[in-house]
């Protein structure tokens, strides 16, 4: 083995012991919240009455929400919208009060920014189920006032309990649903560059061997301490997701490191094949990050793969990525077994093909090299 | 004239560069046809749920076929038991679970609180989200109306009808993104991060080759004249790209821009101005030109959530929030997505240009510094 791949430069050094380490430690440190919380929102609150201040106080008091600024005209509440300094804006009209003890119904309008969807979706869901509470009691108390008993009146005012149960994720938790793809992706990444680098590097220590089981060797050699240093950091990012981000993979974690494995070979195989055929590192790095830094949008985590259109779901599966992901996901959270994944597995060995053929291409080129070194 | 002359020569080095070449008229293209290929159906479509029916009455059948109805949800199959259920959500046959429980309807009849159960896949939250959304439409809107039926019938209570249903109704509206499509959420901002992120790569890796160029050979300008140039053709070339992207490909992609031209010119400029600066900078600090993509590489994915579109900038911590501000593609999105996307006016954008202008500052002063250390170096001093 050549392990003085590993420490050949500074980037290398990164790649192989440190920088990874810390990547994770900053995807841990941006999710930190889990689910946001105080997300800033205004209110119009043009009734200025009891009943509209004590709606306010609800909202503020949801824990996902702070009630940062209340406006009197809609005009100024829109200008904070628009510069981004709230995500939602609640309007209160002026007859709230009144309508709402005359049983009028009044409408609260709840503006959501969903330029920034995720983070005004969140609010606004917040700002509903907060209201919704509000809603209840002011049914209940109206009941009791039109002279209901109040035991029924309060069993009515919500007729219809809905009971939400996230499966797999029960903490509904940001850091477990983003950070454990994102930190795969950037895995993906590591991997394809410091094998990259770790070939550039041998390629430049002087001819490689004629024969073709002492090439196969020879890049054995090469990115086989790669390899190596890969799949620590790879264990090290589940320790994370377990200590950090409360992940607790119901299945065999055997299958996920199976797949890691797997998706590590894979991503060998194409940096070997990119190296032997653009035969310049730059190019080859350049290709590798148009081809898999967009990876992390095509996992099908953020947005579902079966609503891609159909270049998409294709493009989606050239990456190890999606496949490593779909096992990841189908063994750690719904607790899938072995058999259940054996297709994404399969899928990540397809991309082993790509090692033979780019090792049939490289003892081409280093025989025609022999033999133009031969005439001369 | 010199000036014109460096101009021409900057333009020799990136026109014999097949690397840089590649990054500025393949992957500005490319990505601009890659990044939006997820999203172009936009919004999440129908999921597929599995129903327990365990009261199996009327009004449970009318709530399936309410839920087959709705855009976001589609009856998969009605299954007898839990474990039937489970197996098909494990197996992705179904994203979503509906319970309908024992006596149902004879509760909301008789007014008796029931409970309906809805679960959704959580490890994909936008599925999640549109699952619960269809199920419980679904449900509300049925219970509703059992409910008024019921409170005609039996009138328990003189409190007028529609309080009694519904004491405040409150009603969700997006703005800016009307549909609250994944396209015009990712795109505007992506794409501006895209801009950054391959100009730190092209110029970057320019501007390495030509330090390594002129500690060769002599140059044929002087280092603050081949810089302004460099910077110049640039900015120059990426102005194009920028409107190729906030133009062409916004109108393909059907991305709503409101904002006019010359605003969105000038803050374009200014972004494309600071994100020249930094690469020239960090191009004074890289030993080879693959070390540009390197740094992008590993920048790229956690950026996406550092920049404040994708994950609130109020759920950082304030120290990462507060850093973050001296990476111009922060200042650059928030600020393009408040003039173009959400028709913010100029004078409301002083804390984005503010921030813009300071990073300037920042990354002229270190670019000189480098500079002269560098000169001093080769003298000898």
């Amino acid at each position: 083995m050549h392990w003085q791949v590993l420490t050949h430069s500074a980037w290398m050094r990164a790649l192989n012991f440190w920088l990874f380490p810390l990547m994770l430690g900053l995807v841990v440190v941006i999710f930190a919240e889990g689910t946001p919380r105080q997300m800033p929102v205004a209110v119009v609150d043009a009734d200025a009455s009891v009943e509209s201040r004590a709606l306010i106080r609800h909202l503020d008091a949801s824990p996902a929400l702070d009630v940062k600024w209340r406006y009197s005209s809609m005009k100024e509440a829109k200008e904070a919208l628009r510069t981004g300094e709230v995500f939602a804006v609640v309007a209160i009209a002026t007859d709230f009060q009144e309508g709402l003890r005359r049983g009028l119904s009044p409408e609260v309008v709840v503006f959501y920014n969903s330029q920034y969807l995720l983070a005004g979706k969140l609010a606004s869901s917040a700002l509903r189920e907060a209201a919704a509470v509000y809603s209840a009691k002011s049914g209940a108390m109206l009941r009791i006032a039109y002279g209901q008993e109040a035991l029924s009146a309060v069993a009515q005012a919500a007729a219809v309990r809905p009971q939400m149960t996230p499966l797999f994720n029960p903490a509904m938790s940001y850091s477990h649903f983003l950070g454990t793809a994102i930190a795969p992706a950037l895995w993906q990444l590591f991997v394809v560059m410091a094998s990259l680098l770790a070939l550039n590097w041998r390629w430049q220590q002087g001819p490689l061997p004629q024969q073709r089981m002492a090439l196969a060797k020879e890049v054995f050699y090469t990115l086989g301490p790669v390899a190596f240093t890969m799949m620590i950091q790879a264990g090290l990012m589940l320790l994370a997701f377990v200590t950090l981000l409360g992940w607790q993979p119901v299945g065999h974690v055997g299958w996920i490191l199976l797949g890691l494995l797997l998706m590590l070979l894979a991503i060998q195989a194409i940096a070997l094949l990119l190296m032997v055929v653009i035969q310049d590192l730059v190019r080859a790095l350049s290709i590798s990050a148009a081809y898999l830094a967009p990876a992390f949008a095509f996992m099908g985590v953020t947005f579902p793969r079966h609503d891609m259109p159909a270049l998409g779901q294709f493009w989606a599966n050239l990456m190890p990525s999606t496949h490593y992901m779909a096992v990841q996901i189908a063994v750690a959270d719904q607790g899938a077994r072995g058999v259940h994944v054996l297709g994404a597995l399969g899928a990540l060995m397809v991309f082993g093909l790509l090692a033979l053929a780019a090792l049939w291409r490289l003892n081409q080129q280093s025989q025609q090299e022999e033999t133009s070194h031969g005439t001369v | 004239m010199a000036l014109f002359r460096a101009l021409l020569h900057e333009w020799q080095l990136v026109r014999h560069n097949k690397a840089v070449m590649l990054v500025l008229f393949g992957g500005i293209l490319f990505y601009a046809f890659l990044y939006p290929l997820p999203y172009l159906h936009n919004v999440a479509g129908e999921q597929a749920v599995v129903v327990l029916d365990e009261d199996k009455t009327a009004l449970s059948r009318t709530l399936i076929r309410r839920v087959d109805a709705m855009p976001q949800t589609r009856v998969q199959a009605v299954v007898p038991s839990m474990q039937e259920a489970r197996a098909m959500i494990t197996a992705g046959e179904a994203q979503g679970l509906l319970i309908v429980p024992r006596d149902f309807q004879k509760d909301l009849l008789l007014g008796v609180p029931a409970v309906l159960s809805y679960a959704g896949d959580a490890s994909y939250f936008l599925i999640y989200g549109t699952v619960v959304e269809g199920l419980l439409t679904a449900g509300t809107t049925l219970a509703l109306e059992v409910q008024a039926l019921r409170s005609v019938a039996v009138k328990e209570t003189k409190a007028p009808l529609v309080a009694q249903i519904q004491p405040v109704a409150v009603s969700v509206k997006p703005v800016f993104n009307a549909q609250a499509g994944y396209l015009n959420y990712v795109i505007p901002a992506v794409f501006v991060l895209i801009l950054q992120q391959t100009m730190l790569i092209s110029l970057g890796s320019v501007t390495v080759l030509d330090r390594q160029a002129r500690a060769i050979t002599p140059p044929s300008h002087s280092i603050g004249v081949a810089l302004l140039a460099r910077f110049i053709l640039f900015v120059g070339l990426y102005s194009v790209f920028a409107a190729l992207y906030f133009g062409f490909f916004f109108k393909l992609y059907v991305v709503q821009a409101v904002a006019s031209w010359l605003p969105l010119l000038a803050l374009s400029v200014l972004f494309l101005g600071v994100c020249a600066l930094l690469a020239m900078l960090l191009g004074y600090y890289y030993s080879a030109p693959e070390q540009s993509i390197l740094l992008v590489l590993v920048s790229s994915l956690p950026l996406v959530f550092l920049v404040g579109f994708a994950w609130p900038v109020t759920s950082l911590p304030i120290w990462l929030d507060a850093a973050v501000n001296l990476v111009p593609a922060r200042p650059g999105i928030l600020g393009l997505l408040s003039l173009n996307q959400m028709g913010a006016q100029w004078q409301q954008m002083a804390a984005h240009i503010g921030w813009l202008l300071v990073q300037g500052c920042i990354f002229i002063a270190l670019l000189w510094w480098r500079v002269q250390r560098e000169a001093n170096i080769r003298l000898g001093l």
